[in-house]
């Protein structure tokens, strides 16, 4: 957890600190769930026998072994001192790219791959690259620009058009 | 006389115009995206896979092995001058080749991670010229409950080796197997966990998934921290290395080259393992070990040698047997498929001039790379002087169209971004990611195989231990597990010691 000493740099202006402790608690917990979650689906497969196993076996051993360990994990984060070492969590900058990193499979279909890509680009240069618009707008244009005449023109490569 | 015949051939293709300039491309390529954090050699061969449609397959094959390789040495310049692992098998390197620069041994750090993948590239090359023929034959006589032990074998050596919690790791290594039995069953074709969507069928994109896990949760960790890139640039006269540095160097190097070897070999066993590996047993033979940590060139040497002696030996299996060993040969696989070129046995005989051609031009290209690196070390290490706010974009848009290029799915776009977002948050805690992508590769085999084998000997348990090679393997796996579980309850056992103490 070496990042969790580090200091929030410009970037860091909102950050959710969470205590080490509870923090590794809570992703255990997420852990033990998925690990819940694919057990319960894999017992609904055939499972086999242990002679032969059928295709619900292996992911039912593995899900039970996952939720068992992230159990293991939870219980030591929870016998921890609490009060500990703290983890800084989606520095403004972070949740920003995430947003806009989960926003690009959205629209990329409906919008067009490249104008997709070039909102993105604008965005994250404007808003975590403290780009002027007007430079942020030239400088994805011309980026785009090369991805289109590199991938779609040289190699051929069929990115969706949307509706232009 | 018939190799050295065949290789002659394998120069006259790749010292071609054609064959140089794909091989120079592959090489820069790659040491650009080696340099540069959250891109590594799987997403610098998927972004140019593209690039090789239009080309001869050996040309397309030398120019994406240019990359891979590349990436290598191009990772151990910024793990030494930034203390960023430009791609994952640098992350050893960081340890003391950072405190080298620090002490102003930049330079021979650099210099002595450069020979010593030159070394361990041309070592492995020689083995990729006369033992793949018959160490393919042997392979290919091991059955499936051998591979089983071999794979648990090499999950062990993982969760010895990985730095960090070691159940942490092992609760990486079991959700990596656990998602890679995502898809159809490769046995009965039963859908598991596809929840009705004929997308993940095939299982989830292994490069959606590698890009996202290590190329966009770097990307988010970094943007933490993009102020405190500071690089060490080191001038060319001082990368002279010392005597003592060459004599701390030299055992390292040799041993590198062979762990390098083995664990290229090995199918499924990654570059990465093999840095830790090689670190590890430096340490241990060292006369010194408390210097490791503090800028001992004996912990650059061996595990940046090792990780360039993988790139040959990691095309032994498959080149001879059309099995990738790691997922970068994986890349290579899809791309001789593509052209209609098969690996396996029958390459050679076939299509002597791609398999040939190709050991030809990793020579060339090592020397490339010896020549490109050590000069230009200033020009590479002020990429990361462009603000990293402005990579972001540029690094994320590439990895995107790489990833939808490989399956024209937006599917494998969504896989990228969300496995991205969970990577970055379980870093932060401290979880690696890089058993869970090894696991992820191992799974299908492991299950496939495990199944097979119980299958062939009617449900008899007894098949994984019925010969006397898998015997010496598993007792191996077995006094790792009991190493490992034995430092775990006695780690476990003293801390609930040391908090009844306190009480």
């Amino acid at each position: 957890m070496s990042e969790s000493s580090n200091e929030p740099g410009r970037a860091g202006r909102l950050p959710l600190v969470v205590g080490a402790r509870g923090g590794g608690i809570c992703v255990a917990a997420i852990l033990a769930a998925v690990g819940a979650l694919f057990a319960w689906q894999a017992s609904l497969l055939d499972l086999g026998h242990v002679g032969l196993p059928g295709p619900g076996f292996f992911p039912l051993v593995l899900a039970i072994v996952v939720t068992a360990l992230a159990i293991i994990i939870g219980v030591e984060h929870w016998r921890a001192p609490a009060g500990g070492e703290k983890v800084a969590l989606f520095h403004r900058d972070v949740l920003i790219v995430m947003a806009a990193s989960l926003a690009v499979p959205l629209v990329f279909s409906a919008l067009g791959a490249l104008l997709a890509l070039g909102l993105f680009a604008v965005a994250i240069l404007v808003i975590v690259g403290r780009v002027p618009l007007l430079l942020a707008i030239v400088a994805a244009a011309a980026f785009v620009a090369t991805c289109w005449i590199m991938f779609e023109v040289l190699l051929g490569l069929q990115l969706p058009v949307g509706p232009f | 006389m018939e190799s050295f015949h065949q290789l002659i051939n394998g120069f006259a293709v790749a010292l071609s115009w054609k064959g140089l300039l794909y091989c120079f491309i592959g090489c820069l390529w790659g040491t650009i995206v080696g340099v540069l954090p959250g891109l590594g050699p799987l997403a610098g061969m998927t972004l140019l896979l593209p690039l090789t449609f239009g080309l001869d397959p050996t040309i397309g094959i030398i120019m994406l092995t240019g990359i891979f390789y590349g990436a290598m040495y191009g990772g151990s310049t910024t793990s030494i001058l930034v203390r960023i692992p430009g791609e994952a098998a640098s992350v050893v390197t960081c340890i003391d080749g950072y405190e080298m620069a620090k002490q102003g041994r930049a330079g021979p750090a650099l210099m002595i991670a450069a020979v010593g993948s030159f070394i361990g590239g041309s070592f492995s090359l020689l083995g990729l010229m006369f033992i793949a023929p018959p160490l393919a034959k042997l392979m290919i006589a091991i059955g499936p409950s051998v591979e089983v032990v071999l794979i648990l074998l090499s999950l062990g050596v993982i969760a010895v080796v990985s730095p960090g919690s070691r159940i942490k790791t092992a609760t990486m290594i079991t959700l990596g197997l656990l998602v890679g039995t995502i898809g159809l069953d490769n046995i009965t074709a039963v859908p598991r966990f596809t929840f009705g969507n004929p997308n993940l069928s095939g299982g989830l994109s292994f490069a959606a998934l590698a890009i996202g896990l290590f190329g966009l949760s770097e990307i988010l960790l970094n943007l933490e921290n993009s102020q405190t890139i500071k690089a060490i640039t080191p001038k060319l006269k001082d990368l002279v290395p010392r005597w003592k540095d060459i004599r701390d160097s030299s055992p390292a190097i040799a041993r590198g080259s062979i762990i390098g070897f083995i664990f290229g070999i090995i199918p499924g066993v990654s570059h990465v393992v093999s840095t830790f590996v090689s670190y590890a047993v430096e340490k241990r033979f060292s006369k010194n070990p408390e210097e490791f940590g503090k800028g001992a060139i004996a912990g650059v040497a061996g595990p940046e040698t090792a990780n360039n002696a993988v790139t040959g030996t990691a095309m032994i299996p498959l080149l001879a047997l059309g099995i990738p060993s790691i997922p970068a040969t994986a890349i290579l696989l899809s791309a001789l498929t593509i052209h209609g070129v098969q690996p396996g046995p029958l390459l050679m005989t076939t299509r002597p001039e791609v398999f040939w051609g190709l050991v030809a031009s990793m020579y060339i290209g090592n020397v490339i790379l010896l020549v490109l690196n050590l000069p230009l070390v200033g020009l590479f290490v002020n990429l990361l002087r462009i603000p990293y706010n402005w990579l972001v974009p540029i690094i994320v848009i590439i990895s995107i169209i790489g990833v939808y290029s490989v399956n024209s799915s937006v599917t494998d776009i969504w896989i990228m971004m969300i496995s991205g977002c969970v990577g970055y948050v379980l870093r932060k805690f401290a979880y690696e990611m890089a058993p869970l992508l090894l696991a992820l590769v191992l799974g299908d085999r492991l299950e496939g195989s495990f199944r097979l084998s119980l299958t062939m000997s009617g449900g008899d348990y007894a098949t994984f231990v019925d010969r006397s090679a898998i015997i010496v393997l598993g007792s191996v796996l077995g006094l790792l597990l009991t190493i490992q579980a034995s430092a775990w309850i006695f780690g476990y056992r003293k801390s609930l010691a040391d908090e009844a103490e306190g009480a």
